[in-house]
């Protein structure tokens, strides 16, 4: 329960791109990902450590609701963090990025951080979209570049956590408006006694626990 | 993995398959051995329950044999009863994400209609959590929404029971419409969504949810619209300091949420839910609140919002709501309707019928949403067939407190609303309205026409006796004075035009160019309406436009001309719009010539403006360029410009607010400038639009007049440098480098023609910087940024090389040319500049001025002029020499080109002196010390140079037009005796001079201006619109120049005296002060010959 704050991510991309494995990759590492069973959710949360303090992820995947377009609108708003997903073997995942990103910047706070992830790269062999182009795109549009595996694991935690540290580093510098729930960012209640103790019981059920 | 251990060692002691009908078979065998829940075996039923959601998810890919086992074994009800035992959250959150996962990725129907069948599901949902916990909040919301994508005709009959009339999933989900955390509501909305999408094709559960649900979340729904923008109405009128832009920015962006999502609700296209739902934003948000508010003197209601505030959030309605029933009931009230809609005698407007209460008010409803489905969950199983709702609930409640109409019955039953200021107040307003808002509401319901079923219980129960005269509210009172005592019809209508007046500020123009381009940009609205008014319709064949809104137009564009104007630029720029919309029939032009003499006022007005902050500067020229480009790439939106909350208060100059330059006001020197820049930019193109006239003159740099990669150039005779080319990232290339007018390009040899050469990279020279190497003098540095236009990207250099030289010599002469081109690029673009804005072009003050100052250096030109010349040389000949003839020729030919439209200029250039008075002195002066600073370097260049484009320009007048531009083009040449160093002195040189000036025209000057220019632009409005009322757009330019020429007298002393003022005030060196007297006259004498020799060309 106890956490300096709460980041509020949202996943977005075509449908397809291994989002919501992605972040029950990331919130949940009981679901070890085997290879003939995919399993996806919608909503996850975990507790992640920066900087000494406790740091609660609250990741809102959009899957479903492009139809309404009030929804997506909200959903952007919402977050303080985006990552935006496409499939490194479906070129036209990679095509749609621009539409995506124009989305979002349109209807996001401008500090938004958004961090582009090429998924599935364990799919070498498959590969349409090289690393470079994901790497230009990022730097074209001043995002932060990452290439991820749901099934392997590879770079889930790096990207989850690196967007985290990002957002940490503009509440740090004063970007972020932290009282202004609208942007994604609530500040924990402040029990510093509790925290530790609750944050163990948090980690056994969240992080899977990871500690045994 | 601590789970997984576990169950791999308490399986069968091996490690055996965990995705197997097995493995279910032992979780549910851990089940059952742990049906009490502590704290013991807590771990345990955790991992069991996420193991079993993994096997079914496995199952439903693999082994369909896992689901009959769960189902046979009726396993859910294991969930349940753990979930109702409270066991804590730690167990809740897993069963919640157990459930999650479960529907969302199972895949097949069948899957799910196990999963969904004994009501299981439903006893989830209705049950109690802790709703306190936001972890768990999240996960049950989330849940819901999952089941709701899974909603269609066939899953539907598990979650609706038309029997029992439960539809918990839909019921439980809108009670947490209001909910604070902001994910939660609009996971809320999706399922609304979702379930109104299914519900178009189910009849009983469409009836289920008007008669049931409808009234009762609409009403609460548009109550808590209406109370965030009566807080955004205070956020705006107590941040006169723009401290609390977060808040509002987050209020406003909620109104939109709520609009887009009205609008999805909309779309959907349900008849019957959209009778309900535009009844009630109708008459319960959007005319007594929004609209109301138009009108309402200040002092009538406390609950009344800001016009400004309401304009913007009108306008944001139409932008986003195109439901027709809707938006042209609405736009016709502002645009046709006056106060009567508010009073009860509704008959005159009987298809706007409020259903909700008879006068239209914004009011809380009478329960909470979560009581009146409570109410009406009960009172459908006790006599369905009476279809209640939650009016009549109401009623039956308490019926003694109906006398205090709607708004005060409600008052008793208040629970869990923030705002109770605003219930006591509705709650007095019942009494003291005597106590019949409700009856006469009942009253009118039942002579109007909305004959719906809803509404039938309700009628059954009116008391017509009730409705009588006195029932009369304050609006009402309001609404007939307001009717007596002005003849006018149209109050809302009549404010909005008058809200357009700029004269103080742009505070509600802005807003009311918005709505008046929403409207008539809305999809809803009939456009008979529209015409009927003949409000602008775009695309559509119409012979007349309304004078008013046309007059009122040019008067925004006027004022934004003014130099105090208080016009910001995306009013302007929406005035453009709107003005072009009202006169743009097709590809005709309606505009009367009144107007267009009006609208060429404004725009001679805007050049004027300009004028006055035109310098000599090299950023005057960066600044035209940049304004040129982020207007063109970036036209005004308005549904983004009305997504903006800052412009919701007052403007505001200062850019320490961060709101965007077009929004504000400027600040300081360079945003004037850049101001005024953009308002003629904006005035120019619409007046050459209206006159469909092309635009010859902007930008400066057409793309197309520019060498690029790839071209194939003839460069015999031109002048190259070999050099080597080392790119940032270490890559090399032996390359050749060539200058020309505006571009330095890089080019290899053509394989084909001798000669020729294949350019590999051409950058503009104005963008390029150059310099040294540190331990290398054969090398040079070199970066030219491309002008970016992407606010987000990181400006990337399009080259960023290295430049190794044979030797040391050659390196300096490359640096020489180069930063030699650079000045005389710019210097071209800013003569063209001034030629644009009708001042003296400075070639021509520059040649004689070389002249006079003559011969010292001139030998030393010519080594330079070489290649210049050589690059011109095949030009003229080869005019019909293939690719290289089309390609070389275009930096001359675009000079060329450019001179013969200066030629309009020298031509009026008599003008500056008579309608720029002031300013233009000033400019002239400006030019002249720049010229005679730069005279020491340029010297040889010009001494060369003038007698053959004397004698051209005498000579033939066809040819006249060239010889300046060889002339231009010749003028970097360089004495190679120069250092390079001297360069920096001479720029220093005119900055100074530049800068003393700026100074200067800040204190001198604006009396004089102000003087001159008021008197003069109003004069020349009105003298043209007298003048010639039928005088064709053509003769538009020799009208100016008649015009001008009228008045030159008085004006030519205003000058005078301006320059003799300004030689004193300077602290030049004394070559300038007495250079300064003589370069007028010669000045006007030069413009003269051009006169003569280019009339005939005149094209535009």
């Amino acid at each position: 329960m106890a956490y300096a704050y709460l980041f509020k991510y949202i996943i977005i991309g075509d449908t397809g791109v291994g989002k919501s494995c992605l972040l029950l990759q990331f919130t949940d590492k009981r679901f070890q990902p085997v290879h003939d069973l995919t399993i996806g959710v919608e909503f996850g949360a975990r507790m992640i450590t920066i900087d000494g303090k406790q740091i609660k992820l609250q990741i809102w995947d959009t899957a479903g609701q492009e139809s309404f377009r009030s929804i997506t609108r909200s959903y952007y708003r919402g977050a303080a963090g985006a990552l935006l997903v496409y499939d490194i073997t479906r070129r036209d995942t990679f095509n749609h990025l621009t539409t995506w990103l124009e989305d979002a910047r349109q209807h996001s706070n401008s500090n938004m951080v958004i961090m582009l992830i090429g998924n599935k790269s364990d799919l070498e062999s498959r590969r349409e979209v090289k690393k470079e182009e994901g790497e230009a795109f990022a730097r074209e549009h001043g995002l932060i570049f990452m290439e991820t595996s749901a099934k392997t694991a590879s770079n889930v935690e790096e990207a989850f956590i690196n967007t985290a540290k990002e957002i940490y580093e503009k509440i740090q510098e004063g970007v972020f408006d932290i009282n202004n729930e609208a942007n994604g960012i609530k500040i924990g209640p402040q029990h510093p006694t509790t925290s530790s103790i609750l944050t163990s019981g948090q980690g056994g059920q969240q992080a899977g626990g990871g500690c045994c | 993995m601590f789970g997984r251990s576990r169950s791999w060692v308490g399986g069968q002691g091996k490690a055996k398959n965990i995705h197997s009908l097995d493995h279910l078979k032992y979780m549910y065998h851990v089940l059952t051995k742990n049906t009490t829940v502590t704290d013991h075996n807590r771990n345990l039923l955790v991992e069991t329950i996420r193991s079993i959601t993994e096997i079914l998810i496995w199952g439903d890919q693999n082994d369909s044999s896992v689901f009959d086992f769960f189902l046979e074994k009726n396993m859910f009800a294991f969930f349940l009863n753990i979930l109702r035992q409270k066991s804590g959250r730690y167990v809740c959150v897993q069963l919640l994400q157990t459930l999650n996962i479960l529907f969302e990725n199972i895949s097949h129907e069948t899957s799910l209609y196990y999963l969904l069948s004994n009501n299981h599901v439903n006893s989830i949902i209705v049950h109690k959590f802790d709703f306190s916990d936001e972890e768990i909040m999240a996960y049950y919301i989330s849940f819901l929404k999952t089941l709701s994508l899974k909603l269609n005709n066939h899953t539907v009959h598990f979650f609706y029971n038309e029997h029992t009339n439960d539809f918990a999933l839909y019921t439980e989900a809108i009670k947490f419409f209001n909910h604070p955390e902001s994910m939660v509501r609009i996971a809320v909305r999706t399922i609304t969504l979702n379930v109104y999408k299914v519900s178009l094709d189910n009849q009983h559960m469409l009836h289920y949810i008007r008669d049931k649900t409808a009234v009762p979340y609409f009403s609460n729904l548009v109550w808590f619209i209406g109370s965030h923008v009566i807080e955004l109405d205070k956020c705006v009128q107590t941040d006169e300091e723009h401290k609390n832009r977060g808040k509002l920015s987050g209020l406003v962006a909620e109104h939109l949420d709520h609009l887009h999502y009205l609008n999805d609700i909309l779309i959907i296209n349900c008849e019957f839910l959209n009778d309900v739902l535009t009844d009630h934003l109708l008459n319960r948000l959007f005319l007594p609140l929004y609209v109301y508010s138009l009108v309402s003197p200040e002092t009538s209601e406390e609950r009344r919002i800001n016009p400004q505030v309401s304009l913007y959030l009108l306008s944001q309605v139409f932008l986003i709501i195109h439901y027709q029933p809707l938006v042209n009931q609405l736009a016709d009230v502002i645009l046709n309707g006056d106060l009567s809609v508010f009073t009860p005698q509704t008959d005159v407007h009987k298809n706007m019928q409020p259903s909700a209460g008879g006068v239209r008010r914004f009011v809380k409803p009478p329960e909470s949403l979560e009581r009146s489905l409570e109410l009406s969950r009960h009172r459908g199983r006790k006599r369905t067939q009476k279809r209640p709702n939650y009016k009549n609930l109401g009623e039956d409640e308490d019926d003694e407190r109906a006398v205090g109409g709607s708004g005060g019955s409600g008052g008793g039953l208040e629970e869990g609303w923030d705002d109770d200021s605003c219930r006591e107040r509705e709650k007095g307003k019942g009494t003291e309205g005597i106590g019949g808002a409700g009856g006469s509401s009942k009253g009118s319901r039942a002579s109007g026409e909305t004959a719906e079923e809803i509404e039938m219980v309700v009628m059954e129960k009116c008391k017509v006796s009730e409705l009588t005269e006195q029932n009369i509210t304050d609006e009402e009172k309001t609404a007939a004075a307001t009717r007596t005592h002005t003849q006018k019809s149209r109050p809302f209508l009549d404010m909005v035009y008058s809200a357009l007046d700029c004269t103080d500020d742009d505070y509600h123009a802005l807003f009311v160019l918005c709505l008046l381009y929403a409207v008539s940009h809305s999809k809803g609205i009939n456009r008979d309406l529209l015409e009927r008014l003949q409000l602008p319709v775009p695309e559509q064949e119409r012979s007349s436009y309304s004078q008013v809104l046309v007059e009122r137009l040019i008067r925004v564009m006027n004022q934004a001309a003014q130099p105090d104007g208080k016009v910001r630029l995306a009013t302007l720029e929406l005035s453009c719009l709107l003005l072009k919309q009202s006169v743009l029939s097709g590809n005709q032009c309606i505009i009367k010539d009144v107007h267009l003499a009006c609208l060429e006022g404004a725009r001679e007005e805007s050049l004027h403006l300009l004028r006055r902050f035109y310098k000599g500067e090299e950023i005057f020229l960066d600044m035209f360029e940049d304004e040129y480009r982020s207007m063109t790439s970036k036209p005004l939106n308005v549904e983004y410009l009305m997504m903006d909350a800052s412009i919701l208060l007052p403007p505001t100059g200062t850019p320490l607010t961060g709101i965007d330059f077009v929004k504000r006001l400027p600040c300081g020197d360079v945003e004037k400038t850049r101001r005024a820049i953009r308002v003629f930019f904006m005035l120019r193109s619409l007046s050459l639009q209206l006159q469909s006239e092309p635009e010859t003159q902007l930008p400066l740099t057409r793309p197309e007049d520019l060498i690029k990669t790839d071209d194939v150039l003839d460069l015999n005779n031109s002048d190259l440098i070999a050099c080597m080319v080392v790119s940032k990232d270490g890559g090399q290339a032996q390359r050749f480098l060539a200058v020309d007018v505006y571009q330095m390009s890089l080019v290899e040899p053509e394989t084909k023609r001798l000669g020729w050469g294949v350019v590999k990279f051409a950058g503009l020279l104005q963008d390029m910087q150059v310099s040294g190497v540190e331990d290398d003098s054969r090398a040079l540095n070199i970066v030219i940024h491309k002008p970016s236009s992407n606010p987000h990207a990181k400006p990337l250099p399009i080259l960023q090389a290295n430049f190794i030289f044979a030797d040391h010599i050659r390196c300096i002469i490359a640096k020489q040319r180069l930063a030699k081109g650079r000045i005389q690029a710019r210097r071209m673009k800013m003569q063209r500049i001034a030629a644009l804005l009708d001042l003296p072009v400075q070639p021509s003050a520059t040649e004689v001025l070389g002249f006079g100052q003559t011969a010292n250096a001139s030998p030393s030109g010519l080594p330079f002029r070489f290649y210049e010349q050589s690059r011109r040389a095949p030009n003229d000949p080869t005019a019909n020499r293939s690719v290289f003839a089309s390609v070389d020729k275009v930096p001359g030919f675009a000079v060329a080109h450019c001179v013969s439209q200066h030629s309009p200029s020298p031509l009026s250039s008599p003008s500056p002196p008579s309608s720029g008075s002031g300013s233009t002195g000033r400019c002239d002066s400006v030019t002249a010390s720049t010229i005679s600073a730069q005279s020491p370097t340029d010297d040889g260049a010009f001494l060369e140079h003038t007698p053959p484009s004397s004698s051209g320009g005498e000579g033939d007048g066809g040819g006249g037009e060239v010889t300046p531009v060889s002339s231009a083009p010749s003028t970097p040449a360089l004495a190679p005796s120069l250092t390079p160093a001297s360069q920096p002195t001479i720029s220093l040189l005119t900055d100074n001079n530049a800068d003393s000036l700026s100074v200067e025209s800040l204190t001198l000057l604006p009396p004089a201006d102000s003087a001159h220019l008021h008197p003069c632009a109003s004069h020349t409005a009105v003298a043209q619109s007298l003048q010639r009322p039928d005088a064709s757009i053509a003769e538009e330019e020799e009208e100016e120049e008649k015009r001008e020429e009228e008045s030159p007298t008085d004006e030519t002393d205003a000058t005078v005296r301006e320059e003799t003022t300004e030689t004193t005030e300077l602290a030049t060196p004394t070559d300038d002060t007495t250079e300064d007297t003589p370069t007028d006259p010669l000045q006007e004498r030069d413009d003269d010959t051009h006169t003569d020799t280019i009339d005939s060309p005149e094209l535009d």
